[in-house]
């Protein structure tokens, strides 16, 4: 990064409220009442046309919501605070989907244009999604994508126009009752994206989402499934933000990926709730024959974040890779880290994991590597660094290695430190002054997951980590 | 979000236990009303302290059910003919479920001031040590297994190495397995600037043998403790051993545990770095072979500043054994200026042994320098292959690359310790024969 950026970064997340967490008055087409029950599921259903089976899923993934309890591992203290009963589970925006920015209702396009979207679009994406509250009210794509038949909509669209295509997906990768919160969102959910790439093509450009909470007290319950067919390859990602009110939101997604044989699935986060959002996801990909799935994680808002990328490598050959980043500032604590489930001979995955804890902010690396029985001449290494910056930070590492095959090869390395005076007092002599010398260090630091960025993502994401460090002095 | 859905765990049978079968044990082992109220007192919480809970680390990889001994009530056992004899130590113990623990010290040994006298009659001692022990709390890790211990303890010694005593000879300490249901207490308290070492050996014992032992170790301000624990049971044995240690203020500890034995163990070690410059090591070599099933725990906690730590844990599994592994540095968040390190490599010979790993960081302080790591691996054809290519046959190679796996952990041993585990690897190594190459 060079100084000019870095002197672009003088303030990040302290102006959070300003930049992303200053709210629309709320004018909705419909606002169902706070709590959860079949009678909501049974409207959402409706108000989306649903077909029947769509509808059953629901109800039954309600039920059993109901019926698991909450993790008891975790950080159950603030897992605790989640009022399920005073959250808006469905909000529906004025206005109907449009591929056309002007169309979009004037409150929200102020809104997303604050964002910067769809600015991004025009600078280097192929194809965009704004998902506010509840539902997609914007979506466009590149022509010539959609000649070649790569199909990049709404979830509700993709339900609707190639039901036959989600039914025989949704849910494998993830099912209902993989955890009480995926049960949640197959309930609840609306909006999220539908991704088919056909065979053989390559979107060499990145495909973009944006979502945005803007009421208080709001539930968002993404869903997303992406299909890469034979050979082809994707890149997507996503941003999100919310406004910052005294009480608490919930986001709770559900992504599925599926990287047919010889596919290439990268997909991209950065997450920059405000602090009192519940960020509880489950991601998941199936990786076949000689797939190549990525997930880059960035995760620098929310109050508590809990989310484990997972990558089962079907396939021989396979190769995941999770690359994450977490910052926990003031009250934050970012529970985030990667599965691999290594389940066919000859499969490989790295894990990179980076955390910058601040203040009193709490990052915990929670990990597993699975390797199957027979699935020999796997190879696995995770690598986790921590950085400490305060007397009150905390950093935690629970990796978990479970290796049922003698074959393999599996490597785990885990590092936690402060800023070292070494280096700090290497760089004063050089002419920095305490902070600046402070900020370069954090960037050496995250610099392997900033440079797997797109450009416009990795300006971002050091401007967001300057402010974060403003006057740090550890 | 992680799934770590488990069904609704059948409860764990516990042995049972009315206070006539407190009462009883205390009456066989011969023990003051102190002692007693504080074995009633670990009785109330056995009887309510929580099943181990199988979605933690702690308890992931054992059934808490399998190490469980059926009947702790009391029983009175045959003292053997042969009492120990001192030779090359300060003090040989031998002690067995259900009867006073058979002591030999030697009299040099004893001329400064060596107390080592059965857990029943330390009144005083641990009246002495009441108030240390209290400071520490309630440690977080209790549960099923040490209360059990505290409330049904069938054999209990004590050992005391005065403030400034340097015993040059170890206490060497061993627990015979057999007898069915074996619940040893070990109390160990190294007073200021003391310096010992104790070797708690498990042995012995058959198929009906359970085992579930607890060591309590202080090692004052100052002092040198090395704390050997070496399981080396009988094929059958299954158990459960705890040991928690405690540093004070500039105290070196060395914690050295070697298991080889049993058919089924769970081994928690835990030091507290609670005084400001303490240190303390663990080292620990594992071998399993057959369908034998080993799973360790280590912990260090450092409470207090510039204190130091450090595991290094090697394990080596052959046929169908399993070994696992889980390990917690905490630094909280008054230890400023610490450091810990932890290394956990395990080797596996065959295609069905098996070996898990969980090296777990908690860091509250931001003053601190802290790593890990860990690895599973089969052993390097291309070692073998270098090796056979010297002239060496397919056994003697795969024998000397896990010499060469282990060296590094054993050449930091003191002497005496490294020939006796390289002795114990010997005879391991001695049985891996007729593998192809």
């Amino acid at each position: 990064m060079n100084v000019d950026t870095q002197h672009r970064i003088a303030d990040i997340n302290q102006n959070y409220a300003e930049r992303y967490g200053f709210h629309d008055p709320e004018d909705y087409f419909l606002k169902a009442p706070k709590g959860i029950s079949h009678e909501l599921v049974e409207m959402i259903s409706r108000k989306k046309n649903e077909p029947q089976w769509m509808s059953d899923i629901r109800h039954q993934a309600l039920d059993i919501f109901l019926a698991k309890p909450m993790p008891t591992w975790g950080d159950n203290a603030m897992l605790g605070e989640i009022d399920f009963a005073n959250i808006h589970y469905y909000i529906k925006p004025k206005g109907e989907q449009t591929s056309d920015w002007n169309e979009v209702p004037e409150q929200i396009k102020k809104t997303f244009d604050r964002l910067g979207i769809p600015e991004a679009e025009r600078k280097f994406l192929a194809g965009v999604t704004a998902q506010y509250e509840s539902e997609v009210v914007y979506h466009s794509i590149r022509a010539d994508l959609e000649k070649l038949g790569v199909l990049f909509m709404d979830m509700d669209s993709g339900l609707r126009e190639h039901p036959e295509v989600v039914r025989k997906y949704f849910g494998t990768v993830i099912p209902t009752r993989d955890n009480k919160f995926s049960a949640l969102n197959t309930a609840a959910w609306s909006g999220g994206s539908f991704i088919y790439v056909p065979k053989g093509v390559k979107v060499d450009v990145p495909l973009q989402a944006y979502f945005r909470i803007n009421a208080e007290n709001m539930g968002q319950f993404e869903r997303t499934l992406i299909i890469a067919d034979e050979g082809s390859s994707v890149h997507y990602i996503e941003g999100c933000t919310a406004p910052t009110y005294s009480s608490d939101s919930l986001h709770s997604a559900v992504v599925e990926l599926i990287a047919m044989k010889g596919a290439r699935i990268r997909y991209t986060t950065i997450q920059n709730w405000s602090t009192n959002v519940f960020n509880l996801v489950t991601k998941r990909a199936h990786a076949h024959e000689d797939a190549v799935v990525e997930w880059v994680d960035g995760n620098l808002g929310s109050k508590l974040t809990m989310k484990y990328p997972a990558i089962v490598l079907k396939g021989e050959r396979a190769h995941g890779e999770v690359l994450s980043i977490a910052f926990a500032g003031h009250g934050q604590h970012q529970d985030a880290g990667a599965k691999m489930i290594h389940a066919a001979p000859n499969t490989t995955s790295r894990i990179v994991s980076k955390s910058i804890s601040k203040d009193d902010g709490r990052s915990s690396y929670r990990g597993l590597v699975k390797i199957a029985k027979g699935a020999h001449g796997c190879r696995t290494s995770v690598e986790c660094d921590a950085l400490l910056i305060g007397e009150h930070a905390r950093s935690d590492t629970y990796p978990t290695m479970d290796i049922a095959e003698s074959d393999v090869n599996v490597e785990h390395e885990a590092r936690v430190s402060k800023v070292g005076e070494e280096q700090l007092f290497y760089l004063q002599s050089r002419g920095l002054d305490q902070d600046k010398a402070r900020l370069m260090i954090v960037n050496g630091f995250i610099e392997p997951f900033v440079k797997e960025l797109p450009m416009e993502y990795a300006v971002e994401l050091n401007r967001l980590i300057e402010l974060e460090m403003e006057g740090s002095v550890g | 979000m992680a799934s770590t859905e488990h069904g609704a765990a059948p409860a764990v049978r516990r042995p049972g236990l009315t206070v006539e079968d407190i009462a009883a044990i205390s009456t066989l082992m011969g023990e003051s009303p102190a002692l007693y109220a504080s074995r009633r007192a670990a009785a109330d919480r056995y009887a309510t302290v929580a099943d181990p809970d199988r979605v933690t680390h702690l308890w992931r990889f054992t059934d808490p059910g399998l190490l469980l001994p059926a009947d702790v009530t009391a029983r009175a056992a045959v003292a053997p003919h042969e009492a120990p004899h001192t030779a090359g130590a300060a003090a040989r113990v031998l002690m067995l479920a259900g009867l006073r623990p058979l002591i030999a010290v030697d009299l040099r040994a004893l001329a400064v001031g060596l107390v080592v006298k059965p857990l029943a009659e330390a009144d005083e001692e641990l009246a002495n040590l009441g108030d240390r022990r209290g400071a520490a709390g309630r440690d977080p890790e209790e549960g099923l297994f040490q209360a059990l211990n505290g409330a049904a303890w069938n054999t209990g010694l004590y050992v005391g190495v005065p403030r400034g005593v340097i015993l040059t000879d170890p206490v060497h300490v061993v627990v015979d397995a057999a007898g069915g249901s074996v619940l040893p207490r070990l109390v160990v308290d190294l007073g200021e600037g003391a310096q010992a070492v104790v070797v708690e050996e498990h042995t012995g014992g058959d198929a009906g043998s359970r085992v579930v032992a607890a060591s309590e170790l202080h090692a004052g301000a100052g002092s040198r403790l090395r704390h050997v624990l070496v399981q080396t049971w009988q094929e059958g044995v299954c158990g459960h051993l705890t040991a928690r240690t405690r540093a004070g203020r500039d105290a070196d500890v060395l914690t050295v545990f070697a298991s080889f034995g049993g058919e089924r163990s769970k081994v928690e070690l835990a030091t507290d770095l609670a005084g400001e410059g303490a240190r303390s090591e663990m080292i620990g070599v594992v071998m399993g072979a057959g369908r034998q099933r080993f799973d360790h725990h280590t912990r260090h906690r450092h409470l207090a500043g510039r204190t130091w730590s450090n595991i290094d844990f090697k394990a080596v599994a052959d046929a169908s054994a399993r070994s696992s592994y889980t390990g917690l540095i905490r630094i909280e968040q008054d230890a400023r200026g610490s450091e810990a390190y932890q290394e956990n490599r395990n080797l596996l010979l065959s295609g069905s042994s098996r070996a898990d790993s969980i090296p777990e960081l908690e860091i509250l302080n931001q003053d601190v320098s802290c790593s890990h790591g860990a690895t599973v691996a089969p052993v390097d054809p291309g070692q073998v292959f270098y090796l056979q290519s010297r002239g060496l046959d397919p056994d003697e190679a795969l024998r000397l690359v896990v010499r060469g796996f282990l060296e590094k952990t054993l050449s930091s041993l003191p002497e005496d310790l490294r020939e006796r585990l390289e002795g114990l690897v010997g005879t391991r190594l001695a049985a891996l024969q007729g593998r192809a190459s």
